[in-house]
Parts: structure tokens; C-alpha cells; sequence
């Protein structure tokens, strides 16, 4: 019988000090999106509202999670 | 005959207590986060705050300096016990007589549950009565009373968990040094290699990983250490040894203040991570330097 087949997700290098998959990059764009905006709250919330942190974090995620 | 079925009916039991034990919980503290909850209030609702649980969170002063003063005892506590757990190691690896009954001996505290080992060593420490105070002011001089100054609170912690955890450290160590390979030490030694140059460029890389897993896991348990230091110093003398893992304790439990309380251990979770993947780039995944 055939072995069935493994999908590997394969793990490349972009400019993040790590060789990473997918996933990997998804995660380090949502922990990088919850620091963002924690030290928003902290800091610059009575200037900027939330949200403008919050499409901020999307655009660098995106960003992590094509080039990263 | 090979299914994937079959691959998947073994894993099965598995996969259904994490998600019963692991899952279910973490996404139920992470939904709760966002709401006001207090069950014993005039309105014991869940009453959808946003993240306004999570902005008094880097207001709070109270919370913020107990996560500066867990990471002081996370970083003394681990690099302790790597130390003494190698050297204890090194030792082991020795032969020297009745060793398997230190062995044993020295493992006991493991066995010891983490309630039990803070109330030994509040008795330790009870001044008139407990010989740590009697000892330490008749050959030093130093009045130590653990209910009064900081700074000995703080340190007779960090002392506790060391005792308690660092066997687990030698057991994990021992095991990685027993099972080295001989070869490369034997060439070190022909090739005229001192013995810091052994150590540093054979001896470390070869334990490396070891040293990796074990670090996790003590960061990790150190991160969020409560029974034992509640017991010992209840928190005080004032906030001086209020943890993480004991502030959240009084927050959710004396003041129920669940929503606030889920906001707070998410946070410690999101610490662990972080100090995690940062230690597992800058020791394990690092690209090499293009040259």
C-alpha cells in the first residue's frame, strides 16, 4: 500500500532572524500586533485612537507574514 | 496495513483531552478578558468591556512591577539552577562513595509538593523559633526577619525555589552528560585542548540542547510560581514578593474580579511566549551571518 503523502510546509528565509513557515510568520505578526498595541494604549491612545493601531498592525502583519 | 485512520484513532485520546483540558480553558480565559465579570456582584452578568480590561492593564502599577519582580526571580532563580545543576551533574558523573545515596537524597525535594517545601521553610524562618534566623544572626549577625525586610524576603524565595527545583536541572543535565559521545573529548585531549577550551567549544555545544529544553522548562514553571511563595511570604512583607501568578490570585479570588483577572494571566502567557521565542532565537533558529 502507499505511504500516504506528508505535505511539508516548507520554511524560508525572508528578513526575519529565523528560518519560518507560514504559520510561524502568522504568529509572530499576531505577537507583534498585541506588543503594538499595548504599548498604544500605553502611550499614544489619548492622541491616536485604537483603531488606527489596530490597521497599522494588519498592514505590518501582512507585510511579516509575505516577506518575512 | 497502514491507514490514516488508524494513525488518527491512536492520537484520538490525545487530541481530546487537550482540547477538553487546553483549548477549552484558554479560549474561555481569552473570551472572559473582554468582559466584566464579577459572579458575587449586584449584577453578576458578563458585561462586554472590550479592551478596556487590557488598558487599565498598563496603568496598573501594582501589576506591572510584579511582572519586573518575576522576571528578577525567573532570571535568578533559572541561572542559579543551571549553575549549580551542571556542577552538581559534574559531580555525578564522578565516582565517589555511597553515591547513589546522595543521588537519591539530593533528589528528594522533587518529590516534595510545592505547598509542603513553602511551609517547611516558614517554619525554617519563624525568628525565635526557626533555626535559619538563630544560625544566621550567631555567625553573622545578620537579624533576618522575613515578615519585615524586602530584600531577605525576595532572596530566601529565590533560595526556596533553587532547593526545591534544581535536582530536576541535575537529572535532566546528568542525562545529557551520560550520554555523550567520548571520541571528541579524547581528540580535544590529544590535540593539547585545556580544559576551559574543552568545556567551551566541545562540552557546551554537545550539552547545548539539553541546556535549551531545561532552561524552557524552568523559565516556564518559574514564570508562574504562586503555592510555594504563598506560603512562605504570603506576597509581603508588603508587595515585595507578590508575583505574578500570587497578584492575579488575590485579583480574581479576594476581589473576584474575573474579566480583569483572565486579562491579567493572558498577559503572563503572552510574557512566556515572548521571553520563549526570543530565547529560541537567539539560542536555537539564529540564520548564520552571511559572510
Amino acid at each position: 500500500m502507499d505511504h500516504p503523502v506528508v505535505h511539508e510546509v516548507s520554511a524560508r528565509d525572508g528578513f526575519l532572524p529565523i528560518k519560518t513557515n507560514a504559520f510561524d510568520r502568522g504568529f509572530i505578526g499576531v505577537v507583534f500586533g498585541i506588543f503594538l498595541h499595548l504599548l498604544w494604549m500605553r502611550f499614544l491612545e489619548q492622541a491616536i485612537p485604537l483603531w488606527v493601531c489596530t490597521i497599522l498592525t494588519v498592514l505590518i502583519g501582512i507585510y511579516i507574514v509575505k516577506r518575512g | 496495513m497502514r491507514s490514516p485512520v488508524t494513525g488518527w484513532l491512536f492520537l484520538a485520546p490525545t487530541i481530546l483531552v487537550l482540547v477538553v483540558f487546553g483549548l477549552v480553558p484558554f479560549i474561555y480565559v481569552a473570551v472572559v478578558g473582554f468582559f466584566d465579570w464579577n459572579p458575587f456582584a449586584a449584577n453578576p452578568d458578563l458585561v462586554f468591556a472590550g479592551v478596556n480590561n487590557y488598558r487599565r492593564l498598563v496603568f496598573d502599577n501594582q501589576f506591572l512591577r510584579s511582572i519586573g519582580l518575576t522576571l528578577q526571580f525567573t532570571f535568578w532563580v533559572v541561572l542559579s539552577q543551571l549553575i549549580i545543576g551542571y556542577l552538581l551533574a559534574q559531580l555525578f558523573m564522578r565516582d565517589f562513595p555511597l553515591k547513589g545515596l546522595f543521588r537519591t537524597i539530593h533528589t528528594l525535594p522533587l518529590l516534595v509538593a510545592p505547598i509542603a517545601v513553602g511551609a517547611a521553610w516558614r517554619l525554617l524562618c519563624v525568628p525565635g523559633l526557626g533555626p535559619l534566623p538563630f544560625y544566621l544572626n550567631r555567625w553573622f549577625g545578620i537579624d533576618f526577619r522575613l515578615g519585615s525586610f524586602e530584600h531577605q524576603a525576595f532572596i530566601t524565595t529565590v533560595v526556596m525555589d533553587i532547593w526545591h527545583w534544581t535536582p530536576l536541572v541535575t537529572l535532566t543535565l546528568l542525562a545529557g552528560l551520560s550520554a555523550m559521545p567520548k571520541e571528541p573529548f579524547e581528540s580535544a585531549q590529544v590535540d593539547g585542548a585545556n580544559r576551559w577550551q574543552t568545556f567551551w567549544h566541545i562540552m557546551l555545544p554537545l550539552l547545548k540542547p539539553v541546556l535549551i529544553t531545561t532552561t524552557f522548562i524552568r523559565l516556564m514553571d518559574a514564570l508562574r510560581t504562586v503555592d510555594e511563595v504563598w506560603m512562605l511570604t504570603g506576597g509581603g512583607p508588603g508587595t515585595a514578593t507578590r508575583y505574578i501568578g500570587l497578584h492575579i490570585w488575590r485579583v480574581v479570588f479576594p476581589q473576584t474580579d474575573y474579566g480583569y483577572g483572565a486579562a491579567m494571566s493572558l498577559m503572563t502567557l503572552y510574557l512566556t511566549i515572548m521571553l520563549c521565542w526570543f530565547l529560541y532565537v537567539g539560542l536555537v533558529a539564529r540564520k548564520p551571518r552571511a559572510s
